[in-house]
Formats: structure tokens, C-alpha cells, sequence
């Protein structure tokens, strides 16, 4: 009961020659909401996409829920499903409706029927405040609409933990506290996050642990609302001057 | 000007020609249809080897489409109908002889597989990777991945070209006049030839052009439209 949902041991992951994870170690328990910050080309993505088995890595193990997923027997996509993961440019699919990118997966991966998972697809909606555009096309959506449907899309596979990289950074300012709403919510009902973002005010209000990351290492963790009142890294301090 | 019709317009042989040129018309859509699905389904399997994660696969893919993009289709032609036949009658092998039609769908299908193939390779590379990596991360596997998210999507960016690409398929059917297919330029050149008049290419000119011309507007127009709505939703 108390192994942790995610851990990092030693990662490494290079690009050609470039290192962009130096050696990471991390653990995620149960509920608890992981916070990323760092600066732009720290690592911050190449990790969460390291954890949802998107990269290979070159060092170190990956353990979801006490599987390797590094180990070739381990079945990624099996491994997948218990990850959510919702991007910054939310890669919504185009051709399908807002429910349809919903249930695609359930159905298809899962073996969900239709009415089933169109249950949960409409719960989903309903739960980020889009019950109204089931059949509405993406193309159609504001940004922040966009992303809502990203994260209930991923919801519907019914994970047991979610990775969310930047998925405010590509939103208007006004769009932006519909979509942290929904996270907070989330968050509140016991989800397993990892966040990478640099909404400060998140990272306080809901955050269980904060991690600065820079240059591919943990710099830095610790309880938010310390942690962002007294940093106690120099890079960190600099950091946190300049996104609060 | 009386002289112009005589020769190019002349009424009385083009009321002789139309009904032969319909019959040849007939074997032309026989040989579109067929390489068309063909090569269609040619170039999309080409085009999957080719960015395929098996080298050897990308590797034998791409040395197929290098080939039979710089191939003549006429050398191609020629060799299915007359090379093959060839080989066929002094090894014994029958089934290297081929009759016209068929030989004109094989040599058109393994030439344009190639062409659909850097279509459809384009069409794939145009949709955002983000896309893949969405349907990865739901679990989906790189099959399902391919089949219904980016697959649906590069069909649409794959139209236009497509089309452009009917339209040179169905000039090029007259290259199988030179396997005595009885299509359209066929056709009308023999009759040329009984009349002494140039009128029946008329009628072949007309043929084509009713077959290109509609479609030649439709992928322009097409062209306009998905030309606006590639940019990728939500990208
Ligand atoms: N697919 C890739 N190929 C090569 N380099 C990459 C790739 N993805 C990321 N990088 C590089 O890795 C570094 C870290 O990128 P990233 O994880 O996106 O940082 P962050 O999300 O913290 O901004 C950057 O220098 C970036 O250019
Ligand atoms: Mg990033």
C-alpha cells in the first residue's frame, strides 16, 4: 500500500549528445501532488514523457506502480493507461468530437462497449463544465476549452495517476483559471499529479511537494509553501524571482 | 476555316468515331479503376515500410519508390508486356505472358504505387507528432495510433494530390496504346489511319478532356479548401 505509484531511480536520458536527465531520483505516493518548476530546457517534459514510457532512457529504472517499465517485458501500454498524461498544445484529435476523442480509447484500448463508455464520457464532460459541446469539433473550442477535454480525456481511461506539462502555458490569461479549477478539483479528490507548471499559485494552494529542477538534476524539493517563501538554493531563489 | 473542319471537325467521321472511341473509353475506366485501388493500397503500404522502425523495411521501400519514380512508364510497360512475354515463352513460364489490360494495371499500379507512396509519406508527415504521442499516451498501441488517429487525418491532407494524380494516371493510359490495349489514343489512330483524316484524335482529345477537365476543377478546389484547413486544430 505504501510503495509509491511512480519512482525514479538514477535516470538518465540523452538526445545524441546532449544529457537532459543527469541521474533524477523521485518518488510519487498516493495523492500526492508532485509540483515541476524550472527553467525552459531544464528536463521538465523529457521527465513526465519519460514516465509515460514516451522516451526510452539511457540510465537508471522507471518503477509505475512497482513495474519496470523500463524492462522490455514489461507491455508499455498496458503501463500507459495508469498514467494520464495532457500536454501544453492539448493534441486534442481534430477529426473527432470533443466525446468521441473521449471514448476512442476506453473502447478501443479497453474494450469498453459504446454505452459504456459513453457513460463515463459524459460524466467527464459534465464534471469540466462542457456537457454542452459532447458533439462540437475541437476546431471549434477555445484553448481552455480545448484543454479541459484533453484532461477528461485522459480522465476516461480512468487513471490512476495524471501528468500535466504546462497545460496552461499556451492558454489566454482569462482561460487560464477554468483549466486550474479542474486540477484543483482533481487534486482535492485524492488524484496522484505531477505538474509541471509555473502557476505559483497552485503549486500553494494544492501543491504537496515542490521540485525545482535545472540543467537535467533536482535542485531543489520541499514543501511549497516553505519552499517559495524561502528557497534555499541560489538557483532557486533566482527562479522563483523571476516567475513570481 | 472550311478546310479545319474538314480535316479536325469533320462531322461525318466523328459520328463513326464516337461509338469506337465509347468501347475504348470502357477498357480506359476498367484499367483506372483497377490501378487506381491498386496503387492506392500499393502506396499506402509503401509508404507505411517507408517510415516504418524496421530498417530493413525503410531501406527496401525506398529503394522501390526511387526506382519507379525515375523509371519512363513506357520502359515500364514495355517490359511487363514484351520482356516478361519474352522470358515466359523460352523458360516455359506462362504466367509470365500477359494479356494487354492486365499488363497495363500491373506496369501503372507498380509505377504510381510509387508516386501514392511519397504522397501518402507527406500526408503522414504533415499531421503533428503531438497527435501520435496523444493516442500513445491513451494507451492506444502504434498500429491503433496510425489507423485511427493519423491515418483519417493524412487521407484528408492526401486528397488533393490524389486527385492531381488521377488525372496524370488517365494520360497516361495512352501509353498502353504501344501494347495494343485498345484504349482511346489506340483507337482513334486507327481509325486515323482508315479515314486519312486527323478527326478522330479530335474525338480522342475531347475524350480525355471530358475524363480531366471536371477533375481538374475539383482538385483545385480542393486544393483551396485543405489548403486553409491543414493547419492542425489545436496545434
Ligand atoms: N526529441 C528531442 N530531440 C532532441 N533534443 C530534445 C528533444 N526533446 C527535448 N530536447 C532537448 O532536451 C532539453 C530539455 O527539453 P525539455 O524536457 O522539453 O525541457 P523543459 O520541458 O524543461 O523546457 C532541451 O534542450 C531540448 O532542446
Ligand atoms: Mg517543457
Amino acid at each position: 500500500m505504501d510503495q509509491p505509484l511512480i519512482r525514479l531511480e538514477g535516470v538518465h536520458k540523452r538526445f545524441g549528445d546532449l544529457e537532459v536527465l543527469r541521474g533524477i531520483d523521485l518518488e510519487v505516493r498516493r495523492s500526492e501532488v508532485v509540483v515541476i518548476i524550472g527553467p525552459s530546457g531544464s528536463g521538465k517534459s523529457t521527465m513526465l514523457r519519460c514516465i509515460n514510457g514516451l522516451e526510452p532512457i539511457q540510465g537508471g529504472r522507471i518503477f509505475i506502480e512497482g513495474v519496470d517499465i523500463t524492462s522490455s517485458k514489461t507491455d508499455i501500454n498496458q503501463i500507459r493507461q495508469k498514467a494520464g498524461m495532457v500536454f501544453q498544445q492539448f493534441n486534442l484529435f481534430p477529426h473527432k468530437t470533443a466525446i468521441e476523442n473521449l471514448t476512442l480509447s476506453p473502447m478501443k484500448v479497453q474494450g469498453k462497449s459504446r454505452s459504456e463508455a459513453e457513460q463515463i464520457a459524459r460524466d467527464l464532460l459534465d464534471k469540466v463544465g462542457l456537457s454542452e459541446k459532447a458533439d462540437d469539433y475541437p476546431g471549434t473550442l477555445s484553448g481552455g476549452q480545448q484543454q479541459r477535454v484533453a484532461i477528461a480525456r485522459a480522465l476516461a481511461m480512468q487513471p490512476d495517476m495524471m501528468l500535466f506539462d504546462e497545460v496552461t502555458s499556451a492558454l489566454d490569461p482569462e482561460l487560464v483559471a477554468d483549466v486550474l479549477n479542474v486540477m484543483k478539483t482533481l487534486a482535492l479528490e485524492g488524484m496522484t499529479m505531477v505538474v509541471v507548471t509555473h502557476e505559483m499559485g497552485f503549486a500553494r494552494e494544492v501543491g504537496s511537494r515542490l521540485i525545482f529542477m535545472d540543467e537535467g538534476l533536482v535542485v531543489e524539493e520541499g514543501d511549497p509553501r516553505v519552499m517559495i517563501e524561502n528557497p534555499r538554493e541560489e538557483r532557486t531563489q533566482k527562479f522563483l524571482g523571476m516567475v513570481l | 476555316m472550311d478546310q479545319v473542319i474538314k480535316y479536325y471537325f469533320n462531322t461525318e467521321i466523328l459520328a463513326d468515331t464516337v461509338p469506337q472511341l465509347l468501347r475504348a473509353l470502357v477498357v480506359v475506366a476498367e484499367i483506372l479503376f483497377f490501378a487506381l485501388l491498386f496503387s492506392f493500397v500499393g502506396g499506402l503500404i509503401l509508404a507505411l515500410l517507408r517510415i516504418s522502425r524496421i530498417r530493413v523495411f525503410r531501406w527496401l521501400a525506398g529503394i522501390y519508390i526511387d526506382l519507379f519514380r525515375g523509371l519512363p512508364l513506357l520502359l515500364v510497360l514495355t517490359y511487363i508486356y514484351y520482356g516478361l512475354a519474352l522470358v515466359g515463352s523460352e523458360a516455359g513460364l506462362d504466367f509470365l505472358i500477359l494479356d494487354p489490360i492486365p499488363a497495363a494495371v500491373l506496369a501503372i499500379t507498380l509505377t504510381y504505387s510509387a508516386y501514392s507512396a511519397e504522397i501518402f509519406r507527406a500526408g503522414i508527415g504533415s499531421i503533428p507528432h503531438g497527435q501520435m504521442e496523444a493516442a500513445r499516451s491513451l494507451g492506444m498501441t502504434n498500429t491503433q495510433s496510425m489507423r485511427y488517429i493519423v491515418l483519417p487525418q493524412a487521407i484528408r491532407v492526401v486528397v488533393p494530390p490524389l486527385t492531381n494524380e488521377l488525372i496524370a494516371m488517365i494520360k497516361d493510359t495512352a501509353l498502353a496504346s504501344v501494347i495494343t490495349v485498345p484504349e482511346v489514343l489506340q483507337k482513334s489512330r486507327e481509325i486515323m489511319g482508315r479515314v486519312a483524316n486527323p478527326t478522330p484524335l479530335t474525338a480522342a482529345a475531347i475524350a480525355y478532356l471530358i475524363f480531366t477537365l471536371p477533375l481538374i476543377r475539383v482538385a483545385s478546389r480542393l486544393e483551396k479548401r485543405f489548403g486553409k484547413g491543414t493547419r492542425p486544430i489545436g496545434m
